[in-house]
């Protein structure tokens, strides 16, 4: 069999927005659905069976089991089009592509489709740990009296919902909290976290206005732009705000850090002779891909910067050095993430990145973070980019999990 | 020589602790404490399964065919109890403060093995604010030593004879040098974590464990003991450390804590870690980093 490739064809999201306001009556398969037909209708796609859809979400209810299939089912793709859930925290848009862009490249698939979606407004409300397990106590029991001892044990506060964990289950600490510790660690400041934050704004409120998410964005429920980016945000509105994490002298407030966010992105991905022969975009190809993970439960290491440990491993199996990039994309979970993300690669000895090279059309801090949205996001665009860049020009994606993980990858035009 | 006080299965503790404060009830204490003789054990435990899911859920441990070794110190408290309710016995518990503990796993110890369990008291020595003494526990599985534990009790306002056996201390309470408090001791301790302890956890902790001690129940019966709300059980505070390092710790180890100050519920503490090629110092730390709990596990 001769060598196969898997590449980026195009992609399509929706624009993000601001949790509980544009999309806080849509659904996590709603958007996924809207998110999906924007693809399809971009590459003629209705009616045609692609070799698999892979996607996910963060946060998921039990009904959604099969939310990708589900969404499948309810686009204009052929039903015999296969399609599974996978979930890698905030990494999961991007581990589809990397599971998708493997099957192409092992001969399972010649085209696929990998994404993720998710909904802050639309979020699973759950029973309490003593409700549950009452009623799974009576669910059991074989008689009335049984079943009404089941609840005998339950407390008032029992009976209030749960709203879904936003803390890692292992520290009960938030991701905000975990970063503040990372933050103070390595001693970055408020300055560098909001000139960060500044450029992410800039340079995504540029690339909108220079319509470059003309063929990547399809408007949804009226929204046509993401709706946290600030266009006319200042490095002065961005120091009046007050830290939200890390105390009264903390160094993170709401400008530097993502906001709850409803959205979706999907990436269509192709064997690259395939796509040639069919005359689709060819934008760029997925070259390799790393996971890595830190032991941050015992406070040893960062929860967020995983991306430190799957670079190296990256760059030394693909003979390259971070020099080596025309551009990269380091998720902004918050602004120091990506700061302590870099500084640690540095201290690892593997040289500085470029500012004007990095997230060059904004990330997370602007355009707001569905979680597993953001992998489908930031490949589509970092493609995009390297194909105007022209054959040769490489591409490298980090983005931070809950978990104490990092998914990375290189994209290379061709 | 000895007397043994031999039980078919772990007695009721409630009633127990009842006897062993009304044994006190206007009975003057004697000048100088001696500690009775007796042993207190179970021959061939069945450890109860949904118990020890209840308490592994409580105290954030993962249910394993393995069990903890502060469930084993679960499984002596009830012969604790008869050994305070004991005639000779010569402290009210009401005044018992728990200050430390170390206990040795020198085995794995699985759910469905048979234990043998006893308990003893030893090493009455004095202190600054009364006497010490230690309550020391043993599990056997067959004929093998799998588990040993000692707790640390200071009785407040008591004496000990001058010069008494102190051969069995731990040390930690009693040593400001011992490493587990110095500052000396190599890295300190990063916070990793943060615990919520919801207002009921001593009654979630005490329907585990049996320790219905008031302090723990509600703020009401912990006022009557002079606190200003209830105090979690220092053992949940223990279990829950080590269910922390779980995945870090060795099949077989010993781990010394110190209860520094009590934790007040509802109640909010950070737990803090360093590992070394010795094991692994741990604490919990309330407000402005003050610890409640400092201890380590030595490989």
């Amino acid at each position: 069999m001769p060598e196969r490739s898997a590449v980026v064809v195009g992609g399509n999201r929706i624009p993000f927005a601001k949790a509980g306001t544009k999309y806080a009556a849509a659904s996590s398969g709603d958007m996924l659905t809207a998110a999906l037909d924007g693809l399809v209708a971009r590459f003629g796609l209705a009616g045609q069976q692609v070799g698999e859809v892979a996607a996910g979400a963060v946060l998921k209810h039990t009904r959604d089991f099969n939310l990708t299939r589900e969404a499948v089912l309810g686009s204009a793709l052929d039903p015999h089009t296969p399609a599974c859930d996978l979930q890698q925290a905030c990494g999961t848009g991007l581990e589809t592509v990397i599971y998708v862009a493997n099957k192409i490249r092992l001969g399972q698939a010649d085209t696929g489709i990998a994404g993720g979606v998710d909904s802050a407004s639309d979020a699973p409300i759950v029973v309490s740990e003593g409700l549950r397990r009452a009623l799974l106590r009576a669910s059991r029991s074989k008689t009335l009296l049984e079943r009404l001892k089941s609840f005998a044990s339950l407390h008032p506060t029992d009976l209030a919902p749960v709203p879904p964990g936003v803390v890692e289950p292992r520290t009960g600490l938030s991701m905000g909290e975990s970063q503040a510790l990372t933050t103070a660690e390595y001693g970055l400041t408020r300055e560098a976290a909001d000139e960060l934050a500044l450029a992410s704004h800039r340079n995504l409120a540029r690339a909108w206005d220079a319509g470059f998410f003309d063929d990547l964005v399809t408007p949804y429920l009226g929204v046509t732009r993401d709706t946290l980016l600030r266009p006319d945000t200042s490095a002065e509105a961005l120091a009046k705000l007050k830290p939200v994490f890390g105390g009264e002298n903390g160094t993170m407030t709401a400008g530097n850090s993502t906001a709850l966010t409803d959205g979706a992105a999907v990436v269509l991905l192709a064997e690259e002779e395939w796509a040639r022969e069919r005359h689709w975009p060819v934008l760029a190809r997925v070259v390799d891909a790393q996971v890595a993970a830190t032991d941050y439960v015992t406070g040893n290491e960062g929860l967020l910067i995983a991306g430190a440990r799957a670079i190296p491993v990256l760059l030394e199996r693909n003979g390259l050095t971070l020099a080596d990039f025309d551009l990269v994309e380091i998720h902004e979970a918050f602004a120091s993430t990506v700061l302590a993300t870099l500084a640690q690669l540095e201290a690892d000895g593997h040289g500085t990145v470029d500012r004007a090279r990095l997230n060059v059309n904004g990330s997370s801090l602007a355009a707001g973070h569905p979680f597993a949205a953001t992998g489908g996001r930031i490949v589509a665009t970092l493609a995009k980019l390297l194909a105007e860049r022209g054959p040769g020009s490489r591409g490298l994606i980090s983005i931070c999990a809950a978990g104490g993980q990092a998914v990375t990858a290189i994209l290379e035009a061709v | 020589m000895h007397t043994t006080l031999a039980y078919a299965d772990l007695p009721a503790v409630a009633p127990l602790l009842v006897r062993a404060t009304a044994n006190h009830v206007g009975r003057r204490p004697r000048a100088e404490a001696v500690l009775p003789t007796t042993v207190v054990r179970v021959a061939r435990l069945r450890q109860d399964l949904g118990r020890l899911a209840a308490y592994n859920r409580v105290c954030g441990f993962g249910l394993r065919d393995a069990v903890p070794p502060t469930w084993l110190h679960v499984l002596t408290f009830p012969l604790q109890a008869a050994l305070l309710a004991g005639p000779d016995f010569p402290f009210t518990p009401a005044g018992l403060v728990h200050t430390a503990n170390t206990m040795t796993l020198h085995r794995p110890v699985a759910v469905g093995d048979h234990l043998d369990v006893l308990v003893r008291a030893e090493a009455l020595r004095p202190h600054a604010k009364g006497a010490l003494f230690d309550l020391v526990g043993e599990v056997r599985v067959g004929s093998e030593l799998a588990w040993s534990g000692r707790s640390s009790y200071l009785a407040r306002g008591a004496s000990a004879p001058a010069g008494a056996d102190a051969a069995g201390a731990t040390g930690v309470t009693d040593d400001p040098a011992h490493p587990l408090r110095s500052e000396a001791a190599g890295e300190q301790p990063r916070t990793a974590q943060r615990w919520r302890l919801p207002a009921d956890l001593g009654r979630q902790y005490a329907k585990v464990s049996g320790d219905v001690n008031p302090i723990h129940l509600s703020a009401a019966t912990a006022k009557l003991f002079g606190f200003r709300r209830a105090i979690v059980h220092g053992m949940w505070t223990h279990a829950r450390c080590l269910a922390a390092l779980s995945g870090r710790l060795p099949e077989t180890y010993t781990v010394d804590v110190a209860f520094t100050r009590p934790i007040l519920l509802p109640g909010r503490v950070s737990f803090a870690a360093a590992e070394s090629d010795a094991g692994v110092r741990f604490a919990v730390l309330g407000r402005e980093e003050k610890p409640h709990l400092v201890g380590a596990v030595r490989r």
